[in-house]
């Protein structure tokens, strides 16, 4: 068994690198690289413990069918096949999934782990086979006899709106699962007031996360005490855990109830937990709006029971699985989910009495790894003959796929498109009329950024008004934006703005920048080449973290996600070890975080370690790593933890060194006298000093340990930073001939505020930017009219390469708010401004409008209008 | 269905990062699974097993090769280096060392092709233009990081050759 998860190479003094400066600013070099490129990282497949069975699934062909059949027998008997379970066998040890956020005007429908009477996409799972390799796994798999009868596919938007169509969950209404009108301020008399009204709908395509590294789960079994260790690609590992814990709890409430009330410290234990949880969060449970839960239960009371089931089971179980996330090869949100797979390998697991090993394969990812951003927007935009924006309406569409994603659905892409909608820009008033329809596909997930559309969709309309208005785009956005001078303000959504949000500087500094080019020349230089230059822009901000109103805006009583733990120690030989929440899975926490830490100790970067991922060291949060939350949330609480170990460190050296506190400092690692360096004492010494103390005072919990400092606290962000700004800007070169859109400048100018480590910053701007140039130009997980993925591997799924990813230049500006702890999220804006600007320049360029996103070189063409659409 | 004959394994002899190794494999396994499973060297990924994606690069007799559609029964008698056979003990590569200079990736889990496709490359081409890197690594995806600084890794990669040659 290996250890936790951490910087885990150790102090090595080759590497050691110290700064006079501090840490925090610097491009220091990745601490993860030390394993990563040596080939010694640990990722789920790596995971192969002794007599490991592997699992595979056997999935839907149909994207809409009953299951009449199905018989297992002939898979059993294959040689080195462990066991096969159908539907019925995992789902009668398993809980239903259960919808979290309830949204007004929304109903969730319940799923088990695999699908018994009727599958509902190309891809849904009907049975798991678990065998001595993947490849007889594999071959069992195609001796699953299933009979199938099919049902009529929904596989469009309007298909799913159109009340004749097949239904896919009885209890839905049709297959609208939400239905709801947002209003702010008076829409109506905006409109009616306003001098023009500009229309439009905007349509973009299914896509897909594709982290290169697909979904898997490792379920050991303790033979002796039946624990199980959970090794999995998850973003958010504490989720994880509670949801396997609650959705194979025991199945019987009587004998859970007695369980419970027979045991008296954990009934005391159960409800002074709960207590104490009402306690923390009164404010937020009494803004809860329980129209959302009495709309579900409506529809389905049934999910009280399945409720009442787990909560009984949770009470009663005398053991919790450990879930463990080590080196996770990328996510980009489809790793947050808790998967149908991870369930129905842990009954599997737990029935075969064997350590299972699941890897999704790229296939599998792509029919059911998770999916996003098939939405339509049909808006309206009003403004004055000046140019002032009035009013915004939308008729906003969403298609959801067959089953909700897990803990967090389509509900929460909904509630960001709906307060992220009006973006920098004021307006009177603003409506949107939203609906998710499901279909027959893969899941919805949330993707990088995942209400990027609004801006999309918004940053397309205003282009549109300008050229309707013959007015210059840029100027249109810089007479619309909030200003510095606005503020305090509100979006007419809801959440307050402050100085942070500064998107108004990044729009200035682009337009200066756009103003230094020499348009003209090249345009007429791409003109000599028989070809359109066009160049667009988009702006745009994010809650990263946001003010405290910003999640209530969401949906109220939302602000108790908010918060985050961490714990700081200070072990006996003087090591400083901080144990983080997150879930890295690419973004360098290892390293930022050493950085903040470091800098809080006066010590070299080495001499922290951080340790993330294992649940039974790690605090809990439900969240984990996701929203751009890892700087400001996962940092700040980093930073604040390790100040609050630094003033014991500092309190006890006063009274080793007899001096006042303030008179304490440290510099690289020696802690001192101001002024008197050569007296000083290394954390060892102190370490050594705490632990003294402790046994001649008799013995505490910290003592017990064995750590000399320890903190554990909370923070959720409330009084520091807010919003994290971009504005993008494209140049496209169109090829007239061949539809090929070349990028011969990519610029982001943005504000994260204060910056970490500039170069790890810049990656993540990069890598977002570029995986919006794959959604316009290259990535589309198309269905047929029959609800047949038809991008089924690498060959029809293009993820862009090093060939067409161009230079992507980064300007940094960095506005500072009042708050002690100023870092900002900076993870999902490349992905959501990269569209809205690509899309714009190559209306620009062709002098029409883009009203789609998808833009391969045919639709390119047809824009063009080289060749006629079919 | 093709019939498979489960238990019916092939010797094959191999020199896998300078170590001669020798596994029984079932015909049908891939190198990838063979060098990830049976040896032990968890460093080559596989990111797509359909030939596409790179990760499982390996170099088989110094040319880059897709372990994920090579069987291991093709590997008998020839050389196969890893991303695990590219430092000096402790030491990086200067392809390495490159890459971590110019903090080229995120995940990683697309590090093992870009690495062993860039030390193909320079093998070839010492002093490679930024087109030529571009288009070489073409045939490896990353989903993180855009490719700039990977490119800057292998430019990074070239100037401490040059250095070390000097
Ligand atoms: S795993 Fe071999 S090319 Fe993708
Ligand atoms: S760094 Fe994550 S795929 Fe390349």
């Amino acid at each position: 068994m290996n250890g936790p998860i951490s910087n885990r190479l150790g102090v090595d003094a080759k590497h050691v690198q110290t700064s006079g400066l501090g840490f925090v600013g610097q491009s220091v070099k990745r601490v993860e690289d030390r394993w990563l490129l040596a080939g010694k990282g640990k990722f789920v497949a790596d995971r192969l413990p002794d007599g490991v069975a592997h699992a595979a699934f056997l999935r839907s062909p149909f994207a809409h069918a009953t299951i009449d059949r199905i018989d297992v027998s002939a898979a059993r008997r294959l040689p080195g096949v462990i066991a096969v379970y159908s539907a019925a066998d995992i789902n009668e040890h398993a809980h239903p999934f259960v919808p979290l956020i309830m949204l007004p005007g929304t109903y969730t429908p319940l799923f088990m782990p695999l699908s018994e009477d009727k599958v509902r996409h190309v891809g849904d799972p009907v049975a798991i086979v678990l065998a001595e390799s993947r490849y007889i796994a594999e071959d069992a798999t195609e001796l699953i006899e299933v009979d199938y009868s099919d049902l009529e596919p929904v596989s469009t938007i309007d298909q799913a709106l159109d009340p004749a169509s097949a239904q896919l969950w009885e209890r839905a209404d049709g297959n609208v699962l939400h239905d709801d009108i947002n209003t702010y301020g008076d829409v109506d008399a905006a409109f009616a007031d306003a001098d023009h009204v500009v229309r439009e709908t905007f349509e973009c395509h299914r896509q897909s996360n594709q982290p290169m590294e697909a979904r898997g789960i490792v379920v050991e079994i303790d033979p002796a005490s039946a624990h199980l260790t959970v090794t999995s690609t998850s973003q958010a590992p504490h989720a994880a855990k509670w949801a396997i814990a609650a959705m194979t709890t025991r199945d019987r409430p009587g004998s859970s109830l007695r369980s419970l009330l027979g045991n008296k410290t954990r009934r005391q234990n159960f409800v002074g937990a709960a207590k104490e949880f009402v306690k923390d969060n009164m404010a937020s449970i009494k803004k809860q709006d329980p129209a959302g839960q009495k709309h579900q239960l409506k529809r389905d009371p049934s999910m009280l029971t399945a409720q009442m089931k787990m909560g009984l089971g949770l009470l009663a179980a005398d053991d919790f699985p450990t879930v463990r996330a080590d080196d996770i090869g990328g996510g980009f949100g489809s790793k947050g989910s808790v998967n149908r797979e991870d369930i129905a390998v842990v009954v599997a697991a737990k029935l075969a009495g064997r350590s299972t090993q699941w890897i999704e394969d790229r296939v599998e990812n792509l029919l059911d790894g998770g999916q996003a951003r098939e939405e339509r927007f049909a808006i309206e935009l009003a403004l004055d003959a000046d140019g002032t924006f009035r009013g915004l309406r939308c008729q906003f569409d969403l298609d959801y796929g067959a089953y909700p994603g897990f803990p967090v659905s389509a509900a929460i892409t909904q509630g960001m498109i709906k307060v992220y909608m009006p973006g920098p820009y004021r307006f009177d008033a603003y409506e949107l009329h939203s609906r998710m329809v499901t279909t027959n596909k893969g899941k919805q997930v949330p993707y990088r950024g995942p209400w990027a559309n609004e801006t999309w969709a918004r940053e397309r309309i205003i282009d549109v008004a300008a050229s309707t208005l013959g007015m210059d785009p840029l100027e249109l956005r810089q007479k619309n934006m909030w200003a510095a001078a606005d503020f305090p303000a509100k979006m007419i959504s809801g959440p307050s703005l402050d100085v942070t949000m500064s998107c108004k500087g990044t729009l200035d500094r682009a337009i200066a920048e756009i103003r230094e080019l020499d348009l003209d020349a090249l345009r007429a230089a791409a003109h000599s080449r028989g070809n359109k230059l066009g160049i667009g822009l988009a702006s745009y901000h994010e809650a990263a973290p946001g003010p405290p109103d910003f999640l209530d805006a969401i949906t109220p009583g939302n602000d108790m996600l908010a918060a985050e733990q961490a714990r700081a120690t200070i072990e006996a030989d003087g090591r400083i070890v901080m144990y983080t929440s997150q879930s890295p899975h690419g973004q360098s926490h290892a390293t930022t975080y050493a950085q903040v830490v470091a800098d809080e100790f006066g010590v070299a970067l080495e001499d922290v370690e951080i340790v993330w991922g294992d649940t039974d060291v790690t605090q809990f949060s439900f969240l984990g790593t996701g929203g751009s939350r890892g700087g400001p949330i996962g940092g700040g609480v980093m930073k604040y933890s390790a100040r609050d170990v630094r003033t014991m460190v500092d309190e006890l050296a006063a009274e080793m060194l007899e001096s006042s506190v303030e008179d304490i400092t440290v510099t690289n690692g020696n802690i001192h006298v101001a002024g008197v360096p050569a007296r000083g004492l290394s954390y060892r010494d102190l370490a050594a000093e705490a632990i003294s103390r402790q046994s001649s005072s008799g013995g505490t919990a910290t003592n017990k340990s064995g750590l000399a400092f320890e903190i554990t606290r909370d923070y959720a962000g409330h009084g520091d930073g807010g919003w994290s700004v971009a504005t993008h800007v494209a140049i496209v070169e169109v090829d007239l001939e061949t539809g090929v859109v070349e990028i011969p400048k990519y610029l982001v100018v943005e504000d994260c505020g204060p910056i970490i480590n500039p170069k790890i910053v810049d990656g993540q701007v990069r890598g977002g930017v570029a995986q919006g140039i794959g959604a316009v130009f290259y990535e589309n997980l198309v269905y047929d009219n029959a609800g047949n993925p038809q991008a089924t591997t690498y060959m029809d799924y293009l993820i862009p390469t090093a060939m067409e990813i161009p230079e992507i230049d980064i300007i940094h500006l960095e506005t500072h708010s009042a708050g002690e702890n100023d870092f900002r999220g900076v993870g999902e804006g490349g992905m959501i401004g990269a569209p809205a600007a690509l899309c714009n320049a190559v209306s620009n360029a062709l002098g029409v409008e883009v009203t789609t996103q998808y833009l391969p070189p045919a639709k390119i063409l047809e824009l063009a209008g080289v060749i006629s659409p079919d | 269905m093709t019939s498979v004959e489960i238990g019916s394994e092939l010797a094959v002899s191999l020199t896998l990062n300078g170590a001669t190794t020798s596994v029984r494999v079932d015909p049908r396994r891939s190198l990838a699974d063979v060098i990830r499973e049976d040896c032990g060297l968890t460093g080559t990924h596989l990111g797509c097993e359909h030939g596409v994606c790179g990760a499982c690069t390996v170099l088989v007799d110094g040319a880059p090769a897709r372990s994920c559609l090579m069987l291991a029964v093709q590997a008998d008698g020839v050389e196969i280096i890893t991303i695990e056979g590219l430092a000096e003990g402790d030491e990086f590569s200067p392809v390495q060392q490159g890459m971590v200079d110019a903090m080229s990736f995120q995940c990683a889990f697309c590090a093992p092709g870009f690495l062993m496709s860039t030390v193909a490359l320079l093998a070839e081409n010492p002093n490679p233009s930024t087109e030529e890197i571009r288009a070489e690594l073409s045939g490896n995806l990353c989903r993180c990081t855009g490719y700039q600084s990977i490119v800057d890794g292998v430019e990074r990669a070239v100037e401490i050759m040059q250095r070390g040659a000097q």
